[in-house]
């Protein structure tokens, strides 16, 4: 039997799929579309389906997203195309993610091939990272024709696809098909290199027409008083390890102290319980009423039980005895735990690139995507805009764009 | 509880409501006319029997179904054909039926090739007992062209049957009409001059629902092959009420008790065959889909609806309809009434715009910053097609006004009469 941690919600079936496609409005200038920020057009998708036409609902997203399954089922909607969606003046939004998935599950069923790679125009372009942001630029650059190596310093493709996000929310499987699919398109991606030690960044320059730094934010923040703390593991961390073990964890102890309030802490309290962990503690900074993580992420984690304090900061840690004290009251806890995971946040690590970084961001330039040197561009998490996974889709794309403008390639369009 | 009495005579048969089970495969047996008639139905017409040497041998699958987006069922074609069981087996459940529910009305329902045919059938179901006989002259998949619509499209036919009836018995017959045709009443009137009492309307509409698209044949699929056959359930209903109109409104035909068929399913479509004419109604689809059980809103919803009207015969309601239905040529053409949207309603879909803009005639506009539409009365001519499409009733009934040139007080266009399908109040 697969466990829970391994087990994602049922999707729609048919049937169920047009009840929520029959809910949907058919809006003028559809405000959902609008709210999208890789522009999936969910207006139009569910339009499709409404109208019995499933694969054309399919190529509307993957023309739009080269990673549609994958949005589907990890977008915050809630924030984004959901929260614009007019029939919540009536009752509740579209489904929008739903409908995605199951359209998405079906060109997957159907084995669809959407995207085409151009014909080649004799210029090459490297990428440096293999997560969402550098996945979509190769899916663009490679439909217009340029060649494609994305260097990855991991075994996997996938960045936070792979080694963050859990399973029961975005199972591997989704992920390598995605991935496969830009393989396919003609992209080469070389695993196992980390770009600035097993490869320097002039020996991409000199080889390629254009280099791609869409590295993420893949090390982990830490508080001071931690750092040597042996009980402390990273939230990153340990959601990777879950993620490559299928969640087959041995060390896992019964009482785990979990610090940290946004969407990954949530990732860590929820795979903790679905691992069986009996006592999951999540101290958290801010108060309910400023809470960081989504609604959804955090409903889940109290369906499953997690005992979430919220307001409170750590002071003082001895090995395995963490202090607390409120933010606001006079209040002061100390927690005993047999392990304790930091989840407070990721940080860029460009060690060897030659790139600024100032607050885990390539400093804003006049023209997007732009580094200081001319033939090295960046995009997906290390650059402004916010920091999820349909974001670093549209930011690939763009920067794709900005690319084939730089480099002339328009004309072979 | 509301208890009202439901209860209506029809050639001299008391129906105790007027809801029966129609003739086809939901009264095909002793059992299931029993868990019927326990379950509140007020009469069934049994499955249709025909003679021992017609050999009825029915396709497998032998039904399909229409749908609209997530709904199944909007109407059902079936090719089915008459009672599978020997005549002998059937009679003796009809006897049994009639000893046990003697206050229940039992209809035989039957079909027969030659006169002779139906002379002998209807003596059988006399002698078991049933309360009346449906003649069906409407079935449209039987195997012989001389049984079923066929039949019913050919007045002399039916005259010449209905005299063989007769000579077979003195109970009261309906003849069951096809709608495969322009006009009932020439048929109707063949029915009755050859001693038919009334009429049930309507049987099956032919029809092809689908089409299998790899395998290029019409479904349901029976071993490759498919067949033109009858239609049921909520999509023929407007194709019932007009027939059913059309034969109350008739010369001659206005007091005709007609017994009510097709694509009844709620209270309200009950009421309105009512309205237009039907003393008694008949249901299979529906109960087909969701079983006897719909008996009990049925007879409710009406019971509801009679104490709204402030009616308490049932009879009260039969017909009042038809006088509000004229010809087209006889309406009022002077006026016209504008959308009047409910801004505190609105939510700002945009589907009155572009039904508008691609269907009607441009007079709703769209504001892009407001996310609202926008309304010329100039260009706007009423047909409310608006109001439709409009997902949550924000469209009423307007300014009334005269068209240019025409005389008449605005005022005095009877408003209240004006009722839009969606408009929740
Ligand atoms: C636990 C967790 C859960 C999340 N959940 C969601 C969610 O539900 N929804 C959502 O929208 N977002 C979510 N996010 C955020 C989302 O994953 C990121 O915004 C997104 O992955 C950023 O994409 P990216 O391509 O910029 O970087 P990443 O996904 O971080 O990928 C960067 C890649 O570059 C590689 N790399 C780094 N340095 C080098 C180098 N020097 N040489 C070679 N390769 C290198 C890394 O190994 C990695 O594969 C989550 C993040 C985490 C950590
Ligand atoms: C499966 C099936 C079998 C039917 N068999 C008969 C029949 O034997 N005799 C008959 O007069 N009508 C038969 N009919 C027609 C129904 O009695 C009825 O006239 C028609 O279905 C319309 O009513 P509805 O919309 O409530 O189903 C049959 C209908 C169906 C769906
Ligand atoms: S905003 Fe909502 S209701 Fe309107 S088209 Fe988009 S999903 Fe449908
Ligand atoms: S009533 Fe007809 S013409 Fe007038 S606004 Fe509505 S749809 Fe347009
Ligand atoms: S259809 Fe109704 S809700 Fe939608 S914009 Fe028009 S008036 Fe408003």
């Amino acid at each position: 039997m697969t466990s829970k941690y391994e087990t994602e919600p049922k999707g729609y079936t048919m049937t169920t799929v047009m009840q929520e496609a029959a809910r949907c409005l058919l809006c003028e200038d559809a405000p959902c579309s609008k709210a999208c920020p890789a522009h999936t057009n969910p207006a139009k998708f569910i339009r499709s389906v409404r109208f019995r036409n499933v694969k054309g609902a399919a190529e509307t997203i993957r023309e739009n997203n080269a990673l549609g399954a994958i949005c589907a089922r990890v977008c915050p909607t809630e924030r984004y195309c959901e929260s614009a969606c007019t029939r919540a003046k009536i009752d509740g939004p579209i489904d929008i993610g739903g409908i995605q998935r199951y359209v998405t599950d079906m060109e997957r069923k159907e084995n669809m091939q959407i995207l085409h790679a151009g014909k080649e125009n004799g210029m090459n372009v490297a990428i440096i990272g293999s997560g969402p942001a550098g996945l979509q630029a190769a899916a663009t650059l490679r439909q217009k024709g340029y060649g494609v190596d994305i260097y990855e310093k991991n075994a996997k493709a996938g960045g936070y696809l792979t080694y963050g996000i859990p399973e029961y929310r975005l199972p591997e499987a989704i992920v390598d098909y995605e991935v496969q699919r830009i393989v396919n398109l003609g992209s080469n991606i070389k695993y196992n290199v980390a770009v600035g030690k097993d490869i320097t960044m002039d020996d991409l320059k000199a080889k390629y027409d254009a280099v791609i730094v869409a590295i993420g934010a893949s090390a982990a923040k830490t508080i001071p008083m931690f750092e040597h703390n042996i009980c402390t593991e990273s939230a990153i961390s340990f959601l990777a390890r879950a993620k490559e073990n299928k969640g087959k964890l041995d060390d896992l102890p019964d009482n785990v102290l979990v610090i940290g309030g946004g969407d990954v802490a949530m990732d860590v309290v929820t795979t903790l319980k679905k691992l069986g962990v009996t006592h999951v503690t999540d101290m958290v900074y801010e108060e309910f009423s400023e809470f960081k993580a989504s609604k959804k992420e955090l409903e889940g984690a109290q369906k499953e039980g997690v005992t979430i304090v919220d307001g409170y900061v750590p002071t003082d840690v001895r090995q395995n005895k963490v202090t607390f004290k409120h933010r606001k009251i006079d209040s002061e806890m100390t927690i005993t735990a047999d392990k304790i995971i930091l989840a407070i946040g990721q940080k860029v690590d460009a060690d060897g690139l030659n790139i600024d970084i100032q607050h885990n961001e390539i400093p804003f330039r006049k023209v997007r995507f732009h580094t200081k040197d001319p033939k090295v561009f960046a995009t997906g998490d290390i650059v402004d805009g916010d920091k999820t996974v349909v974001y670093a889709v549209q930011k690939g794309k763009e920067v794709a764009e900005e690319i084939d403008r730089v480099l002339g390639g328009q004309d072979n369009d | 509880m509301i208890k009202k009495d439901l209860s209506i005579d029809s050639l001299g048969v008391h129906f105790e409501n007027p809801f029966c089970l129609s003739s086809s495969p939901v009264g095909n047996c002793y059992e299931m006319c029993k868990n019927a008639y326990d379950a509140g139905w007020g009469g069934i017409v049994y499955k249709t029997l025909s003679p021992d040497h017609f050999v009825i041998d029915e396709v497998s699958p032998r039904f399909s179904q229409l749908t609209k987006e997530d709904t199944p069922f909007v109407a059902f074609k079936n090719m089915e054909q008459l009672a599978e069981h020997p005549m002998a087996q059937d009679l003796a459940d009809m006897r049994r039926l009639k000893k046990e529910y003697p206050d229940k009305v039992l209809i035989a329902s039957i079909m027969g090739e030659t006169p002779q045919d139906w002379t002998n059938l209807a003596k059988l179901v006399t002698e078991a007992g049933a309360d009346m006989i449906e003649l069906n002259f409407s079935c449209p998949q039987m195997t012989s062209h001389t049984m079923g619509s066929d039949v019913g499209t050919n007045p002399e036919l039916c005259k010449t049957n209905c005299e063989a009836v007769k000579k077979g018995t003195n109970l009261p017959v309906l003849a069951k009409m096809t709608p495969n045709i322009m006009t009932m009443i020439p048929v109707v009137k063949a029915c009755l001059e050859g001693g038919a009492d009334g009429v049930s309307s309507i049987n099956t509409v032919k029809s092809i629902t689908d089409i299998d698209l790899d395998n290029k044949v019409a479904l349901p699929s029976i071993n490759g092959k498919s067949a033109v056959s009858g239609l049921s359930g909520k999509a023929v209903k407007p194709i019932a009420l007009r027939f059913l109109q059309q034969i109350r409104s008739a010369a001659g035909l206005e007091q005709l008790p007609v017994s009510g068929i097709g694509g009844i399913e709620t209270w309200e479509d009950a009421a309105e065959f009512i309205l237009l004419g039907a003393s008694t109604l008949q249901v299979t689809t529906a109960i087909m889909q969701y079983g006897y059980r719909i008996i009990d809103d049925l007879t409710n919803g009406l019971m509801h609806y009679m104490d709204e009207q402030g009616v308490d015969h049932l009879k009260d309601l039969v017909g009042i309809a038809n006088k509000n239905i004229l010809p087209t040529n006889q309406l009022d053409r002077d006026y016209k009434v504008y959308p009047k949207i409910d801004w505190d309603k609105c939510i700002g879909c945009g589907r009155c715009f572009i039904s508008c803009q691609d269907g009607a005639h441009q007079a709703m506009g769209w504001d892009d910053d407001k996310r609202l539409p926008t309304f010329d009365k100039s260009k706007c001519v009423g047909c409310q097609l608006c109001a439709l499409v409009c997902p949550v009733g924000a469209i009423k009934l307007g300014l009334v006004e005269m068209k240019p040139g025409r005389k008449g007080d605005p005022a005095k266009v009877d408003a209240s009469t004006f009722q839009l399908p969606n408009a929740e109040n």
